[in-house]
C-alpha cells in the first residue's frame, strides 16, 4: 500500500503536474509550436488556362416545395441517414407543390467561351422530378439543344435525390451524352443510370444511359477544357450520399468562377481548395450555385461562422439559390455580402436570390 | 479505492469469482457477447436500416446518453436502492440485470418524455420540449433534433459531474447519510452543479441557434475569439474527454494519484483538478494531433476542417479511448496488476492507446457497412459517440447489473472466507 502524501508534497505536486500540464496541453496547441512541428503544406499549383466568359442560368432551383412534407418523409423513414432510395417519398396532395407533387429538382445551363471563340454548353444535373423537369428544360430551351446534341456534356454534382432522380428528363433527349459523376456514386446509382427503377422512392428511368460515364475522384484538379475545371471532394453527405464535385472557371479580367449544385463541401472549404490548388485562386470573383446552408430553414451556429468568415475571400458576386436557404440569404445580406437578387418566376418563391430562369452573366 | 476511504460502493465490495477462467478467453469471449448484445440493440433501436430507426441521428443518441447516466446514478449515487445489497448478493444475475436495466429505460423514458418534454421545456426553456418548440413553427423534425441536442447535452455534463462525487469526495460531507437520503442529496447536489455548467456551456449555444438570435434570453457564446467558433461543440469536446477523465481515473488509472491524498475533502478537491486537467490535456493533444494529420481548420469551413468538427472529434476520440480503457477493466481484469501501481498504469494506458488507434480505424472503415451510419469521418449528423456509448452502456449493463455473468458470478460467503 502507498504511503499518504504530506500536505506539502501535495501541493507541491498539483502545481507542478498544473503548470506542466498546462504548458504541455496549450503549448502543443499553440502557433508557435504548430508553426514548427505541423507539416508544410504542399504548394503544387495547377493553371486550368483562361476562358472570355461565362453564362449561367438556374434551370431549376426548387427542389422540393414543402419543407415540412419533405422533412416529415425522412423522419417517417428513419432520419437524416436513411438510404433516399428507400424513402417513400410525397408525390400527391401538396398545396405548395407543382400539381400537388412536393419535388422539384435542381439543374444549371452554362456556356463558356473559349478563348477560341468556341461556346461549350454543359448541363449541370437532371433535377428530381421528371414532369416539372421536362416542363423546365423545355421553357428553358434544353429539351432541344439537348435533341439537337447540342449541349457537350453533363456534369452530376452528387448522387442527391433532387440533382440526379430526374435523370430521365435528360436521358430521353440525348441518352449517349457523355457524362461525368464525383466518385462515391453508389451501385445503386450506376443502376438507375442504366435503366433500373426503385419504386419504393418512385423513381426510375426508362431511357438507360448510353454513352461515357467518367468518375472523377479527389487526387488532382480534373481540367476540362482550357478555363474550365472540376473539383471533387470525398464529403460525406445526408440520405447516404458520398462525394461531390463543383466547376472552377477562370475568366479572363475577372478571376475564378466557382459553380456549384449544392457546395456540401462548403463554401470556405471549397474556396480554400481552390486559393492552394489553382493558380489565381486568391481572387475568388464569383459564386453560383446551392451553398448548402439553411436548406430546411433550419440553423446551427456553424453557419454564423461561415457567414462570418466569408466576407473576408473578397468575392464580388454571389449567386447562391437551391440549398443556401432564405435565412442564410437574410443573414448574408444584412452582414454586407454581395448576394445578387433573382425575380421569383417559375415557382421559386422568393426574389432575395438568384431563382428558376435567372441568369447570371460574367464578361 | 483509497486505503481510508470515507463511503465506498456496493460495487467496490463486490468480490466475484471466475467461471470462465482468464487469460485472455474469457475477456475475448465477453467482449464478444457484449458487441453481440449491443448489434442487437442497434439494429432494434437505432439503425438507419433497423426496426426503429431512432438514430436520425440526435434523437437515438439522446436516449443513448441518458442511459448511460441513469446507469450511473443507480450505481454509483443510490448504490442500487431501493433494491437491498442482500438481494444483490443472492440474485441470479439474469433477473437482477432484467429488473434492473428495465428501470434504466423506464427512468430514461420518464425523464425525457414527463421531466423535459412535459415539464422543464413546457414550464421553463421551449427548447427542451420538441411539442412545445414545434408550436413556435418549427419542423416537426427539428423540433425533434434540436430538442434531442439539449437533453442529451444535460445528460454529458452530468456524467461528469454527478459520479465525480461518490469517486472523488466519496461523498463527503454527507457519506454518513444512509439512502436514498444520501442518494436524494449527491443526485440534487450534482444535477444542481449540472445545471449550473449547462447554462453557462450549452445555452449560449442556443442564443445563436435559433433565428433571429435570442440575444435577450442567453449570453453570447463567450469562447468565439478564442476557439473561432460560435458552437457549442468546443464546450462538447472537452466536456466529453472530462467525463473521458472521471471514467479513466476510476478505471485503468484506480484513483491515482488523488486517492493518496489523506484525508476529506482534499482528496476529492485533487481529483477534481486531476480530472478537469487530465480532461485539458486530452482535449488540446487530440486537438494538436488532427491539425497534424488534417491541417489547421479553417473559420467558417465545414466537414473535416471545420473548428467546431473538430472540438466534437476530440470528444469522439476520447471515448473511443475510453471504451478500450474500459473493455480492459472489465474483461481483461485490469491487467497488469502484478507491478508496481505506476508500472500497472503506465502499461494500461499504453495498451489502451494503441488499440484506441485500431479501434478508430476500425470504425471509421467499416461502420458504414456495419451500422449504417454515414461514410467519412466528417458530417454534421454523424455521431461515432452514440454507437460506441451504447457499446459501454451494454458492458455496464453487463458488468454493473449482471456481475459479468455468465464469466462470473458473486463469490459465496464460504467462497469469500
Amino acid at each position: 500500500m502507498e504511503k499518504d502524501f504530506s500536505r506539502r508534497s501535495f501541493v507541491k505536486g498539483m502545481a507542478v503536474g498544473t503548470l506542466a500540464g498546462y504548458f504541455g496541453a496549450a503549448g502543443l496547441s499553440s502557433t508557435v509550436f504548430k508553426s514548427q512541428l505541423l507539416p508544410k503544406e504542399k504548394v503544387n499549383l495547377v493553371d486550368i488556362g483562361q476562358i472570355k466568359g461565362l453564362k449561367i442560368k438556374v434551370i431549376s432551383e426548387t427542389s422540393w416545395y414543402d419543407n415540412n412534407v419533405f422533412l416529415n418523409d425522412v423522419k417517417k423513414a428513419g432520419g437524416l441517414l436513411v438510404n433516399q432510395y428507400e424513402i417513400p417519398w410525397t408525390r400527391e396532395g401538396v398545396k405548395a407543390g407543382y400539381l400537388g407533387d412536393n419535388l422539384g429538382g435542381f439543374s444549371t445551363y452554362i456556356e463558356a467561351e473559349l478563348m477560341d471563340g468556341k461556346v461549350m454548353k454543359i448541363l449541370l444535373d437532371s433535377g428530381w422530378n421528371p414532369h416539372w423537369m421536362d416542363k423546365r428544360f423545355k421553357e428553358e430551351g434544353i429539351a432541344e439543344k439537348l435533341a439537337k446534341k447540342e449541349i457537350d456534356f453533363q456534369v452530376i454534382s452528387h448522387e442527391h435525390i433532387d440533382h440526379f432522380f430526374g435523370i430521365e428528363s435528360t436521358m430521353r433527349h440525348y441518352p449517349d451524352i457523355p457524362m461525368y459523376v464525383p466518385k462515391g456514386f453508389y451501385q445503386d446509382g450506376f443502376d438507375l443510370l442504366k435503366g433500373k427503377s426503385f419504386p419504393k422512392a418512385n423513381v426510375k428511368n426508362d431511357h438507360p444511359h448510353k454513352g461515357k460515364v467518367t468518375v472523377l475522384d479527389s487526387k488532382q484538379v480534373n481540367v476540362l477544357y482550357p478555363g474550365i475545371a472540376l473539383m471533387t471532394f470525398d464529403v460525406p453527405i445526408i440520405l447516404r450520399v458520398f462525394g461531390e464535385q463543383a466547376f472552377v472557371f477562370n475568366v479572363k479580367d475577372k478571376g475564378i468562377v466557382l459553380v456549384t449544385g449544392c457546395c456540401h463541401q462548403g463554401i470556405i472549404s471549397y474556396m480554400e481548395e481552390v486559393r492552394k490548388k489553382i493558380v489565381g485562386g486568391e481572387k475568388i470573383y464569383a459564386v453560383q450555385g446551392g451553398l448548402h446552408i439553411s436548406p430546411f430553414e433550419d440553423w446551427d451556429p456553424q453557419y454564423d461562422d461561415l457567414i462570418m468568415a466569408f466576407n473576408k475571400y473578397g468575392v464580388q458576386k454571389i449567386g447562391c439559390n437551391h440549398c443556401t436557404g432564405f435565412i442564410t440569404a437574410e443573414k448574408m445580406i444584412k452582414a454586407g455580402l454581395p448576394v445578387v437578387k433573382g425575380t421569383a418566376r417559375h415557382m421559386s418563391k422568393r426574389d432575395i436570390y438568384l431563382g428558376n430562369g435567372d441568369e447570371l452573366v460574367i464578361t | 479505492m483509497s486505503a481510508n476511504a470515507l463511503d465506498t460502493l456496493w460495487l467496490e465490495e463486490r468480490k466475484l469469482t471466475d467461471l470462465i477462467k482468464q487469460p485472455v478467453i474469457r475477456g475475448i469471449l465477453d467482449t464478444l457477447l457484449a458487441f453481440a448484445v449491443f448489434m442487437g440493440l442497434w439494429w432494434v433501436f437505432m439503425d438507419p436500416r433497423g426496426v426503429l430507426r431512432w438514430y436520425t441521428p440526435q434523437y437515438g443518441y439522446m436516449y443513448i446518453r441518458w442511459l448511460l447516466i441513469i446507469a450511473i446514478w443507480q450505481v454509483y449515487i443510490f448504490n442500487f436502492w431501493p433494491f437491498k445489497l442482500e438481494w444483490m448478493e443472492k440474485a441470479h444475475p439474469l433477473k437482477k440485470g432484467l429488473i434492473l436495466i428495465a428501470i434504466n429505460f423506464a427512468v430514461t423514458g420518464l425523464l425525457v418524455w414527463v421531466f423535459y418534454y412535459n415539464i422543464f421545456g413546457k414550464l421553463a426553456i421551449p427548447y427542451f420540449s420538441w411539442p412545445e418548440l414545434k408550436k413556435t413553427g418549427l419542423s416537426d423534425f427539428f423540433s425533434r433534433e434540436y430538442s434531442s441536442l439539449a437533453i442529451l447535452m444535460m445528460a454529458a455534463i452530468a456524467s461528469w459531474l454527478s459520479p465525480i462525487w461518490p469517486s472523488a469526495f466519496e461523498n463527503y460531507p454527507w457519506h454518513k447519510l444512509k439512502q436514498p437520503a444520501k442518494g436524494l442529496t449527491v443526485f440534487a447536489v450534482t444535477f444542481l452543479l449540472t445545471t449550473y455548467a449547462y447554462l453557462i456551456f450549452m445555452h449560449p449555444h442556443y442564443r445563436v441557434l435559433f433565428y433571429p438570435w435570442q440575444e435577450y434570453t442567453a449570453a453570447f457564446p463567450w469562447w468565439y475569439n478564442s476557439f473561432h467558433t460560435l458552437s457549442g461543440n468546443f464546450n462538447v469536446g472537452w466536456i466529453m474527454c472530462a467525463t473521458v477523465s472521471v471514467w479513466l481515473t476510476e478505471t485503468i488509472l484506480e484513483r491515482y494519484p488523488f486517492r493518496l491524498v489523506r484525508s476529506q475533502p482534499w482528496r476529492g478537491i485533487a481529483g477534481f483538478l486531476f480530472i478537469l486537467l487530465l480532461a485539458f490535456i486530452l482535449f488540446f493533444s487530440f486537438v494538436f494531433f488532427q491539425d497534424m494529420v488534417w491541417g489547421v481548420s479553417v473559420e467558417g469551413a465545414k466537414r473535416i476542417m471545420a473548428p467546431d468538427w473538430r472540438y466534437l472529434h476530440t470528444g469522439e476520440l476520447a471515448v473511443i479511448l475510453l471504451t478500450v480503457g474500459l473493455v480492459l477493466y472489465f474483461y481483461f481484469d485490469n491487467w497488469p496488476r502484478k507491478f508496481s501501481t505506476e508500472v500497472n498504469i503506465l502499461i494500461r494506458v499504453a495498451i489502451t492507446i494503441v488499440v484506441a488507434v485500431g479501434l478508430h480505424w476500425a470504425y471509421y472503415k467499416y461502420s458504414h457497412q456495419l451500422l449504417g451510419t454515414q461514410a467519412g469521418y466528417s458530417h454534421p449528423q454523424q455521431f461515432p459517440m452514440a454507437p460506441v456509448i451504447l457499446f459501454i452502456n451494454v458492458m455496464l449493463y453487463h458488468n454493473w447489473f449482471m456481475d459479468g455473468w455468465p464469466g462470473k458470478r458473486i463469490k459465496r460467503e464460504a467462497e469469500a472466507l
